[in-house]
């Protein structure tokens, strides 16, 4: 096997967003790359998605928003993730953010933001250079 | 570091579980984590649910687990997905069919990669089962990959065995008579909503009232209307728990064995070379060189 400790990452999609192409394509270029990807499905509340972060113990937790929602549910998210012990999760949203925004949203915490159009190698290789921040 | 982690552990600390499960499909220090978690508390009911691909297994583990909930029985999922035999990749889709109850400490779902080539479940699972009844879950719910012959070995991890057919079947089941349904203790036609179901039923009973049958029951459920469940449970609860493989068990002691045997010699193939050498240059013979590797590994041991 390529991968002896594959990463696991949690792909989420938070709120009433039912865009989840852009999530499948994720999943399945991660998958190919020989990541282990969770995927709970739409309509997550933030609650939830933590709860699936602490459960499966993810390295990763990206959350992909086409809804305008993120100022309100990425901020949300990353301070439950403190709460619940998960600091060492590492953020990735990915979706329609302004770009006036992407500052704000790495200001929070997040690791990288990926719009539209972002080469799928891109977030492999991120991902890859970025390795676990939980099992070092 | 693992001490601090198993102390986080027995406080019921959730991610201190989550980590050790890690730990445990990692194949890491799992000699230190049998010694770790050496059953205390009492046996754990393991319910293993199986079946073909999209017959509904993790839709129905999804109602089961809420099912229970409401009946005040703490609930640990086991759900096993295919990994790529060429990447290592995965995609663990099963929490997608299953309840979110974020706030419901007395359900835990752990989605797993099953590697292929192995059984029909994640490896080392027989341990993950152990830390899931040592953390004080009643019952675990382990939900097969669904590839077929493979899952005649959850027989030996889960007290009771259900499979799943869906109606309309037809010659399919002519096949599972060889495999599946001589390991089943309940068989379920799921999606009884379906039209056929009636018919699968009989034609299950009938396969099953064949001479040198175990007495099995066969419902129909349908977890879209929510009907059969409840006749489910009590068909599970009416079973005696088998406790198939227990720790005063002789076969379970020599299969541990083989199983540790068999990870000392993937983890430590850089020091067999030396044995190896003498092999190919004939100073050993075959039997000579195996029994000079098991003695090596035995050496090397703690």
């Amino acid at each position: 096997m390529d991968n002896p400790l594959p990463l696991r990452i949690v792909l989420a999609k938070v709120g009433l967003d039912g865009h989840d192409r852009g999530v499948k394509v994720v999943t399945r270029a991660l998958r190919d790359a020989g990541f282990h990807v969770i995927y709970p499905g739409l309509w997550q509340s933030p609650e939830a998605v933590i709860r699936t972060v602490a459960d499966e113990d993810a390295d990763w937790l990206g959350i992909s928003l086409l809804s305008g929602t993120h100022m309100t549910l990425v901020p949300r998210i990353i301070e439950l993730l403190r709460a619940a012990g998960l600091r060492h999760v590492g953020v990735l949203v990915g979706g329609i953010i302004p770009e006036a925004d992407v500052p704000k949203l790495l200001d929070l915490g997040v690791a990288r933001v990926f719009g539209p159009g972002t080469p799928l190698p891109e977030i492999v290789a991120f991902l890859r250079s970025e390795g676990s921040r939980t099992h070092a | 570091m693992l001490d601090e982690l198993l102390s986080r552990f027995y406080a019921h600390d959730r991610l201190a579980l989550a980590r050790v499960l890690t730990l445990i499909s990692r194949g890491e220090q799992l000699d230190a984590l049998r010694a770790g978690l050496l059953p205390k508390k009492e046996h754990a009911r393991v319910v293993a649910i199986t079946g073909n691909a999209g017959v509904g297994k993790s839709t129905l583990v999804g109602k089961l687990a809420e099912l229970l909930r409401v009946k005040g029985k703490t609930v640990a999922v086991l759900a096993c997905d295919p990994q790529s035999p060429l990447t290592g990749g995965a995609v663990l889709g099963d929490r997608v069919r299953m309840p979110s109850r974020p706030e419901d400490p007395g359900l835990y779902i752990r989605s797993l990669a099953a590697t292929s080539g192995h059984q029909a479940v994640a490896e080392h699972i027989d341990l993950m089962i152990r830390a899931l009844a040592e953390f004080g879950f009643d019952l675990i719910l382990l939900e097969t990959v669904g590839a077929g012959q493979g899952d005649t070995a959850v027989r030996e991890l889960a007290d009771i065995v259900v499979l799943l057919v869906q109606p309309e079947s037809g010659d399919e089941l002519q096949w599972e008579k060889a495999g599946l349904l001589e390991v089943a203790d309940v068989v379920v036609v799921h999606k009884a909503d379906l039209a056929g179901a009636e018919r699968t039923q009989s034609q299950v009973k009938e396969l099953l009232s064949l001479p040198g049958c175990r007495d099995v029951s066969v419902l129909r459920v349908s977890s879209a209307k929510g009907e059969g469940l409840d006749e489910l449970w009590s068909a599970i609860s009416a079973l005696p728990t088998r406790h198939p493989v227990t720790d005063s068990d002789a076969q379970f002691l020599l299969r541990r064995a083989q199983q540790v045997l068999a990870e000392r010699f993937r983890d430590r193939t850089g020091d067999v070379t030396p044995v190896v050498d003498r092999w190919k240059r004939q100073e050993l013979d075959e039997v000579q060189a195996t029994d000079a590797l098991l003695h090596m590994l035995i050496q090397q041991s703690r």
